[in-house]
């Protein structure tokens, strides 16, 4: 284990000061962000005029906050051109630059973290977004595949992640690694030993998760045998491999209590305690689903009220609700209709499912398309109620979006996700209205992860 | 694969066990060839784990010390056989695939309790005791 601060990490410039210097200016304009409306917008030319119409932005302080200057920001501005006018005025004011470090602003329910696996690159990025801004506010880099993990009050956020000596070879070690969320600085850096090692696979967000009260951070082993490492984030320690059945995706419920979804069509609960070595208990639930129902790797599970939405190949959801501690299968629902299934309609995508608790909603990516291309992007999401199954909405995305979440508050955000386009496309949920997107993330991100802080 | 062929294999076999890394793993089994064989030449006197279905059958096979068991993979799925470390030795040991009608012999000097399972199926599991 490293002590925080040994392993300095590059922070990139967050953006949430007013942007008063020349290079963070450069450094903002490289992002560029679609405007919110189009319309209106000044030609770039234009800017440094604009900037005489925002005084205030030349009394702002080095850090002041994003919100001041968003909000003396003219409508149709891009983040760039506000830079711009910002940094002019301030020039012109005879004020000088002060580079500094800066700090994100608190999490937030309009905070996500986007995963970019990098199609398999040996070195990986997350770019954290506020999505009300549409701005990218910081950058944490990683090794290979590593499984982002956020708590719900946002106050953790860690990888589970692998490096290697020469990049891509020689000696291996995984790590988690607890960043501040606000300076991004590394505040634990925990060695897995080799027996503990990750499983390595395309990024599925519940193979790692975070107890509730944020002591263990829980990840799972695939090989030589299905197990459940466990972390101690207080100790800032590893503690222990937990032998399971041949169960895979990690749902914690209570510090001492997760479930997985198993070979046999079971759900298991795994008891076990934290401080010794006793074994797990394990139990398993009826099996729920015949073996020629292929349940995707990317199921909703809202850790706050132990609600788990899990599509199949075919749209049928099933919904379980794990919060007691027994697993408590819900209504089985079907995410499209019998017409739409006879039209080839079927989810698809890669985190193909979001769960919106305050309205306890199902958002599914779906689109037409033949049986097994079920990893190829949709460009419609349904919107389902999770209670009676009812369709709310179904909204043409207006791009191949492979990855949905919705923000957990109560007029929650849409994000779209494409791979392809490197783009993270924010929506107003209820209406399905592209609002702004932000670009440029990385090679192939594909994971959306966000805080229920609601 | 000609008989020329098959003895230098099974030499490499011999020469690679012998090095340093192997000592232990020689002690307590032998591999008879570190490559898969045709099911055909599997030993005359061995005891015979079938594989099919994602499973090993019989799933627990009672053999003497010095006694082989051969590995007979019967479906196009490639299945292997393989041990978590300290089991048959310090590392962890991880057989060659066996494709359709392969098979994979292996002689176990020492009593004791062998549990194996494949490398890239976890969840397929089985035993070998000697006693
Ligand atoms: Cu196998």
């Amino acid at each position: 284990m490293v002590e925080s601060g040994q392993k300095p990490r590059l922070l990139r410039a967050s953006f949430v000061g007013a942007g008063l210097t020349c290079s963070l200016l450069a450094f903002s304009a490289a992002w560029a962000q679609t405007p919110a409306p189009a319309e209106g917008q000044p030609p770039a030319a234009e800017a440094p005029a604009a900037a005489d119409a925002t005084p205030a932005a030349t009394d702002a302080p080095a850090a002041a906050d994003a919100g001041a200057a968003a909000a003396t920001a003219a409508e149709g501005q891009t983040h760039g051109q506000r830079a711009a006018a910002e940094a002019a005025a301030a020039l012109a004011a005879g004020e000088d630059d002060e580079p500094v470090i800066l700090e994100a602003p608190a999490p937030n329910t309009r905070r996500v973290y986007i995963n970019d696996s990098a199609h398999f690159g040996s070195l990986t990025q997350q770019f954290v977004i506020d999505t009300d801004a549409g701005r990218v506010i910081a950058i944490t880099d990683s090794g290979f595949l590593p499984n982002p993990v956020l708590s719900d009050d946002g106050s953790v956020y860690a990888q589970v992640s692998t490096t290697y000596s020469r990049i891509s070879r020689g000696e291996r070690e995984d790590y988690v690694e607890v960043f501040d969320p606000v300076t991004f600085n590394p505040v634990a850096d925990i060695t897995l030993p080799v027996e503990a090692h990750r499983f390595l696979v395309g990024t599925y967000p519940w193979m790692a998760a975070v107890t509730p009260g944020n002591s263990t951070l829980l990840y799972y082993q695939f090989s030589p045998a299905p197990a459940v490492g466990v972390v101690d984030l207080e100790g800032k320690a590893f503690s222990r491999m937990l032998e399971v059945p041949d169960c895979y995706h990690i749902f914690p419920t209570a510090p001492d209590n997760f479930f997985m979804h198993c070979r046999d069509g079971s759900l298991a609960r795994v008891q076990f305690d934290a401080a010794s070595d006793a074994e797990p208990q394990i139990t398993h639930s009826a099996v729920f689903h015949p073996e020629d129902e292929y349940l995707v790797n990317h199921p909703a599970y809202s850790q706050k009220t132990g609600r788990l939405a899990w599509p199949t190949y075919e749209g049928k959801i099933y919904q379980f609700d794990l919060s007691s501690g027994e697993p408590q299968a819900l209504n089985t629902i079907d995410g499209l209709t019998a017409e739409e299934r006879a039209d080839n309609w079927r989810p698809g995508g890669w985190q193909l499912v979001a769960y919106h608790r305050p309205s306890n909603q199902i958002y599914m990516l779906v689109d037409q398309r033949a049986e097994w291309t079920h990893k190829t992007p949709s460009r419609h999401v349904v919107v389902i109620n999770a209670e009676t199954g009812e369709r709310i909405a179904r909204h043409e995305l207006g791009h191949d979006i492979d990855s949905v979440a919705v923000s957990q508050d109560d007029d929650p955000l849409l994000y779209g996700l494409s791979t392809g386009a490197r783009t993270l496309y924010i929506y107003d949920a209820e209406s399905g209205e592209e609002l702004r997107s932000v670009n440029q993330l990385g090679h192939g991100p594909t994971v959306i992860s966000l805080s229920d802080m609601n | 694969m000609t008989f020329a062929t098959k003895t230098r294999t099974l030499l490499t076999a011999l020469a690679l066990t012998a090095l340093g890394t192997q000592m232990a793993l020689a002690d307590k089994i032998s591999i008879l060839t570190e490559a898969p064989a045709p099911a055909a030449e599997a030993p005359a006197e061995a005891v015979i784990v079938n594989i099919a279905k994602m499973k090993y059958e019989p799933a627990e096979v009672t053999i003497k010390p010095g006694q082989t068991v051969t590995w007979i993979n019967t479906e196009a799925m490639p299945h292997n056989v393989a041990f978590k470390a300290g089991v048959v030795d310090d590392a962890k040991m991880d057989g060659a695939m066996m494709k359709k009608e392969q098979s994979y012999s292996i002689t176990f000097n020492e009593a004791g309790s062998y549990d194996y399972h494949c490398t890239p199926h976890p969840f397929m599991k089985a035993k070998v005791i000697v006693e």
